[in-house]
């Protein structure tokens, strides 16, 4: 005789409560992320995203790279390209200038007491050299010709120019230019805002801060706080700027910018933004012209700038172009030397 | 008839049966983890010079050295911005907050970390702040310099502020977990969902892990 399994009310609602608790469980293991894998779950608003701008037309981009060439050292702060005959690249870095051949070579080394921050190169290849304060000078094959005065303990100093018996250094810390004369006596200083001489005061929020003298014989200085290039005379004059704050290609993007320019044999600047890291070149009038490297070329580049989220001060990229026109690229985050030349006829696009 | 009322008295009587076991069983449970808490052994001395070996001594979380004690904080130069903090907090509000550098701070005009990347105007219009809640405000103090506040009932610890300053400026906005609202789970669920392993114990006597000034030579 087959026994007959009575299921009541009660067991059946005992066994619909397990079922459900089985399934709740089942659900719940699958659904409940504690890995944090499938993300925060917060809305579109919550995303900061800038793919759209790292992508630039290929039309736009006028330059391509030919060669790269690390330069050995633990860290690197500037570039500089020879004058005239000497078609040197000098990198600064470590506590050393290291000289390389045109095509990257190792040359020589010079010896600094003090780790360099910015450098050029002047007439009969004198090398000045700045450091953090204070400015050295030596001869091409590393002899210390002299060491200028202390510019004070908040002195940074980012940048050289020279022109003739005219010596420009950038400090970043002071938000200053200080002229100086060709063996290191102070002119004046250039840039302290001013409203009675329209000068509208120099906006440094990261060291960075780069000058140069034009072929007009104005100095020309990055204003990266107001996303601009500004014009000086000598004398501490404002004459004009160029530049405006926008992610568009044409303009400077972010909260400071650019970082560094360099100045093209037929005039054209070669601009450097990081960030959203571009290399551009603008005319004289501060139209657009055209891109020599966008975000996508520097892909590396901003992995490793984004791990060194501990120091600011090196990531962003330094520019010098030597006689035959090719832009030299300094990455210090990946410390090493990437050289680009022209490849087609620009187009102009007005700001 | 006869035969279900003694099915029904059979039924009530393995109804008071079970619950008679179960009552039993759980107050055994209950003296059994009250005798577990509340033996605790007299000596501090548990090899704990070792900070880590905090968590698995039974007194840390009533440890009467405050150096022993230890709360969960972000390293703010491995946290990556992910957003997990707002949400996988146990808090309904999550205790993890940005805060300001003011040191680090490079006072631009167009401050990534404020603004939209591509605002329309700088001025605190809704459309042109990055904070979805609107949690930072901006007061201006002297050409250029700007102070910032961050007001941590609005802010949920989303992190796209820290993403906005890191990606242009200093990254002088990061993330901290806040110990007046943390509730320091042995088993932070946050730490467990942090995808850069930035979260990490600290002693309860430096519980923050800031950011600085990069001192150059």
């Amino acid at each position: 005789m087959q026994k007959r399994i009575h299921i009541t009310g009660k067991n059946f609602a005992i066994i619909i409560i397990v079922v459900l608790a089985i399934i709740a469980g089942i659900t719940a293991f699958f659904r409940i992320d504690t890995t944090g894998r499938k993300g925060s779950g917060l809305g579109p608003e919550f995303s900061y995203d800038l793919d759209t701008y790292r992508e630039i037309d290929p039309d736009l981009i006028l330059y391509e790279e030919i060669k790269k060439f690390s330069t050995g050292l633990r860290e690197t702060r500037a570039i500089a390209a020879g004058r005239g005959d000497n078609q040197n690249i000098y990198v600064a870095g470590d506590s050393v200038i290291v000289k390389f051949s045109p095509d990257g070579k190792k040359l020589s080394e010079i010896q600094l007491e003090n780790p360099p921050r910015c450098l050029t190169v002047g007439e009969n290849d004198t090398i000045y050299v700045g450091t953090k304060n204070y400015m050295v000078v030596y001869n091409n094959e590393g002899k210390r010709l002299s060491q200028w005065e202390h510019l004070g303990p908040n002195a940074y100093l980012t940048s050289i120019a020279i022109e003739k018996k005219h010596v420009f250094a950038a400090d970043a810390g002071n938000r200053i230019i200080h002229h100086l004369d060709i063996t290191g006596n102070l002119i004046n200083r250039i840039g302290a805002k001013d409203p009675s001489r329209n000068i509208p005061g120099f906006v440094i929020p990261s060291p960075y801060f780069d000058i140069a003298i034009t072929a007009d014989g104005l100095l020309r200085a990055t204003n990266p706080g107001k996303h601009r290039i500004e014009a000086y005379t000598f004398g501490g004059d404002f004459e004009f700027s160029w530049g405006r704050p926008s992610l568009a290609i044409e303009a400077f993007c972010g909260c400071c910018n650019p970082v560094n320019f360099a100045l093209l044999p037929d005039g054209n600047f070669v601009t450097c933004e990081k960030g959203l890291t571009r290399v551009k070149i603008f005319d004289a009038e501060g139209n657009f012209i055209g891109v020599v490297a966008g975000p996508q070329q520097f892909i590396e580049h901003e992995k490793v700038c984004n791990e060194k989220t501990a120091n600011r001060t090196a990531v962003g990229l330094d520019v010098a172009v030597d006689k035959q026109g090719r832009i030299l690229i300094l990455d210090s985050c990946l410390k090493e030397v990437r050289i680009f030349i022209r490849k087609k006829e620009p187009v102009t696009i007005q700001p | 008839m006869k035969n279900l009322s003694l099915h029904t008295q059979q039924n009530r009587r393995e109804f008071l049966r079970g619950i008679g076991l179960a009552t039993g069983l759980g107050g055994v449970a209950v003296v059994i983890g009250l005798a577990a808490v509340r033996k605790r052994p007299t000596s501090v001395n548990f090899g704990c010079s070792d900070q880590g070996l905090c968590s698995k001594c039974g007194l840390y979380k009533n440890c009467p050295l405050p150096l022993r004690q230890t709360v969960w904080q972000i390293d703010p130069y491995k946290c990556i911005a992910c957003g997990n903090c707002a949400t996988y907090c146990v808090l309904e509000e999550s205790a993890v907050k940005c805060v300001h550098a003011f040191a680090m701070c490079g006072y631009c005009e167009l401050c990534t970390g404020y603004f939209e990347a591509e605002p329309a105007a700088l001025n605190s219009g809704a459309e042109n702040l990055l904070c979805p809640t609107g949690a930072i405000i901006r007061n201006k103090i002297e050409d250029p310099y700007h102070e910032y506040i961050i007001d941590e009932p609005l802010c949920i610890g989303c992190g796209k502020c820290v993403k906005g300053c890191s990606a242009f400026g200093n990254g002088s906005l990061f993330l901290q977990v806040r110990h007046d609202r943390c509730l320091n789970c042995n088993e932070c669920s946050i730490a467990k969902s942090c995808p850069s392993g930035a979260f990490r114990r600290v002693p309860a006597n430096q519980p923050y892990l800031l950011k600085e000034i990069q001192q150059d030579e």
